[in-house]
């Protein structure tokens, strides 16, 4: 039984035995009382009537007159006379029951204890007088003297109970939280609460605090290690921005990706006569431009996810800014005016190419392309953006983009892929189940990169998503087998969405626990109060939750260890060539590590080679998918 | 009330039982002091001898006694207060009383050598003093009835013989009581004992039978 149940038992049996046991004290000592007054009074009145008696010359006559008289005017059950020849006048009044209930008559008697007195003639000896009162009167007066009581005693208990609710809730506060801290531990996320008032919850709580600040010093340490490693292996030195082959690494993932970007720009960006300007300026100098520079790019790539900025020789660095909704013409206008006002502080000239991201691309082409823009504009002034391509959008118009994804949902044009997600073992973890979205009459459904930014820029992410659940739901209560299906974080603040998907697993606990639920790394930088809410209504239910594509941000998100994170999926970009790259086996290590520490598992992405799975495996990862994974 | 009479039948009857608590009445003389231990020393031994004998033998004996031991005097200069009931021992233990203590103190020793209740009856009389035309002084005597209709002896500190009522023209009888009735239903303890200080007549009996009389 929960304590503070068992406190709130403890108080109304106290305060029961209390009231009632104040009212049967009461009602004792008021019989006492009342026998008391009533034997009294039949003893007083005896020899009141004696007296009187006695002054009757012995006359019968007038006797039983005196006493007949006395009987009715008074409050008399009987009254006698017991004359000293054996003779008895008698008067007797039974009297009407008051209120009483018999049980309490049967249960307190008052007993009306005879008064007895001598009557006399002179010195003749005439016999003695009786007296006894009537109880009924003693026994209304005891019925409302108890009535009166419970009804006080009842007052003042249910002012006490008032007093100990407000008690119990001072205790109530602190005790949820406390409980709730030691909750949130067991479900793997470390939070601190403000120490209780109350001296032994107070020292629970800062000893979990105290546990909770060490773990999360451990996880910090461990994230920064694993960053380190993770710079090491994929960080240009100076600026920290991903050096050529991560970029291209991370680019061809994204390209490679079913939600990968379709739409958007990459931008070039060559710094005019580096060698110059170390003569002119001095390395120190430079150096700090440079890092100006990449600073700015890194603001570009924060604004988004899946942005990109990496330095790809000593003067070129790209920009890769995915189509989420924003007008990317816009984002490199504005890019080119502040790198412009960055620059020209330190006397850097630079030239911007840059090429619209077309519906289906790879790394190589699009870098090609974007090659040739820069080049044209090396030609030109600094700061003039070349463009290559055309911006205008495919479909033309958000309605119409609107119209057509509607379509594809009322027209039942939608189909989940299923790809393994392989354990050590080959065991299956998983299967994912990215939708694919049938955009024209008959058209065949074609993967997230193609909608993605469509549903994006007309919120339509929420009814996608929830088609996506559905199906796999579906596929689920079929196969039994468990199924992973990612969201897009738009659908997270759409509470319809939210409560509908509750209300469907709560209807059927047997789907939650095989389903996978999964969110970007980006995510979790942007709305991690829309995560955490998200994991707290959904894993108590079994769902597992984690987050997908994570790598190169895993280090920032604040306050990872409070998330409640069931598993992290690497990003094709860290796995990618890792069997040759020892920096990046031992960031995978400590992400592992890291992560075990706060109870959630990790898996890899995009793995293509048997080498890289094995190496990973042998870093800790718990399964992997991606073409290796994949059936031949 | 049938037990009560029943009772004293008995001890009417069989004069062999014995109706007080001689350690108790010691114990109480304790208390009390010297005077009133050996007035209990007195009293005791008489006690016992006369229960043996006939009732009218009793109250002869009973009365001799203390119209012999105790002074008369008035509660005023004994007590210090206007009216004051002793108990048998306290009256012994001063050797000195008014008419009531004297009536007390007979009514609770005949009770003691086991003379029932319903023959005993203290008496208010107004007392002719020096003859016919004399003044009149409020009394007290103790009367005993044989039988509930006979002519009762009169039990007086005044004078020390007992005569029969009709021998008493100098006493004018106004009312009269006893202790009948007032233990009944109560077992062998005085109910309510903390109200007995109200009425000059109950606290007296409690304290009698606290001093081994009843």
């Amino acid at each position: 039984m929960p304590l503070i149940r068992q406190v709130w038992l403890l108080l109304f049996a106290v305060l029961g035995l209390a009231v009632g046991g104040a009212v049967v004290v009461n009602l004792l000592s008021a019989r006492d009382t009342l026998a008391d007054q009533v034997r009294l009074k039949n003893a007083d009145n005896a020899q009141a009537l004696a007296l009187v008696l006695s002054q009757q010359r012995g006359d019968t006559a007038l006797i039983g007159l005196v006493i007949k008289a006395q009987a009715d005017t008074g409050h008399y059950r009987s009254i006698r006379f017991e004359a000293a020849d054996g003779s008895t006048v008698e008067q007797r009044f039974d009297g009407a029951p008051t209120g009483a209930p018999g049980w309490l008559r049967a249960l307190l008697p008052i007993a009306s204890e005879p008064g007895v007195a001598q009557v006399s003639d002179g010195w003749r000896a005439l016999g003695k007088v009786t007296v006894v009162t009537h109880v009924e009167h003693a026994y209304a007066a005891l019925w409302r003297g108890g009535w009166r009581a419970l009804l006080w005693m009842v007052l003042v208990g249910a002012l006490a109970a008032l007093v100990a609710r407000a008690g119990v809730r001072r205790l109530q506060a602190p005790l949820d939280a406390t409980v709730a801290q030691a909750q949130a531990l067991a479900d793997g996320r470390y939070v601190t609460v403000a120490e209780p008032a109350v001296p032994e919850l107070h020292r629970v709580s800062a000893a979990m605090n105290t546990m909770v600040q060490r773990v999360r010093g451990l996880i910090e340490a461990e994230a920064a290690q694993a960053d380190r490693w993770r710079r090491q292996a994929h960080c240009d030195a100076l600026t920290g921005l991903p050096h050529r082959a991560h970029f291209l690494d991370r680019l061809a993932a994204l390209a490679a990706r079913e939600d990968g970007a379709a739409g958007g720009a990459l931008v070039l960006l060559r710094v005019a006569d580096l060698d110059d300007a170390n003569r002119r300026l001095g390395r120190h100098e430079v150096d700090a431009a440079l890092r100006t520079l990449a600073a700015a790019l890194q603001t570009e790539v924060d604004r988004g996810p899946d942005a990109l900025a990496g330095r790809l020789n000593g003067t070129d660095f790209a920009l890769f800014l995915p189509d989420r909704g924003q007008a990317s013409d816009d984002a490199v206008d504005q890019l080119a005016a502040t790198l412009r006002a960055r620059l020209a502080e330190s006397g850097l000239d630079a030239h911007l190419g840059a090429v619209e991201v077309p519906p289906t691309w790879t790394a190589s082409t699009l870098l090609a392309q974007a090659d040739l823009a820069l080049a044209q504009a090396e030609s030109g002034a600094p700061f003039e953006i070349v463009r290559l391509a055309e911006p205008a959008p495919a479909g033309g118009g958000e309605q119409a983009w609107r119209d057509q994804l509607q379509a594809a949902l009322a027209g039942g044009r939608t189909a989940i892929a299923e790809f393994p997600l392989l354990g050590v073992g080959g065991t299956l973890v998983h299967l994912e189940c990215p939708l694919r979205v049938g955009l024209a009459e008959g058209a065949a459904p074609v993967p997230a990169a193609r909608w993605l930014p469509m549903a994006l820029r007309t919120r339509l992410t929420a009814p996608l998503d929830a088609q996506a659940l559905h199906l796999a739901l579906s596929a689920i209560a079929e196969d039994q087998r468990p199924r992973c299906v990612n969201l897009a974080p738009p659908s997270l603040l759409d509470p319809d969405f939210v409560d509908n998907l509750r209300d469907r697993l709560m209807a059927a606990p047997g789907l939650a626990q095989q389903l996978w639920l999964e969110l970007p790394e980006a995510a979790a930088l942007e709305d991690r109060r829309a995560l955490q809410a998200f994991s707290r209504l959904l894993r108590p239910l079994g769902v597992h939750f984690g987050l997908e594509h994570a790598g190169s941000q895993l280090h920032r998100l604040e306050r990872l260890y409070e998330l409640g994170l069931d598993y992290v999926k690497l990003d094709a970009a860290v796995c990618t060539g890792l069997v040759d790259n020892a920096a990046a086996q031992e960031f995978v290590r400590g992400t592992v590590r890291l992560l075990a520490g706060m109870g959630a598992q990790t898996f890899a992405e995009g793995v293509t080679r048997a080498e890289d799975a094995d190496a990973l495996f042998a870093c800790g990862v718990a399964g992997v998918t991606g073409p290796w994974a994949r059936p031949a | 009330m049938a037990r009560l009479v029943l009772a004293g039948l008995l001890l009417a009857a069989g004069p062999a039982l014995q109706a007080w608590d001689a350690d108790r009445m010691q114990r109480a003389a304790d208390r009390l002091g010297p005077r009133a231990v050996a007035g209990a020393r007195l009293l005791q031994p008489l006690l016992r001898e006369v229960a043996a004998q006939d009732e009218a033998a009793r109250l002869a004996r009973v009365n001799e006694f203390f119209n012999r031991r105790i002074v008369a005097r008035d509660d005023v200069d004994i007590w210090g207060r206007t009216d004051y009931w002793a108990s048998p021992l306290e009256t012994l233990d001063k050797g000195e009383g008014d008419c009531e203590d004297y009536a007390i103190a007979k009514y609770f020793s005949l009770l003691a050598t086991g003379v029932a209740v319903e023959r005993l009856r203290l008496v208010y009389v107004r007392a002719q003093q020096g003859g016919p035309g004399g003044p009149t002084i409020a009394h007290m005597v103790l009367a005993y009835y044989a039988t509930p209709a006979a002519e009762p002896l009169i039990l007086d500190s005044l004078v020390t013989e007992v005569r029969p009522a009709s021998r008493r023209p100098d006493l004018q009888p106004v009312f009269s009581f006893n202790g009948e009735g007032l233990w009944q239903g109560a077992g062998t303890q005085p109910v309510a004992d903390a109200l007995s200080g109200l009425s000059r007549w109950r606290e007296v009996q409690v304290k009698a039978r606290a001093e081994g009389f009843l």
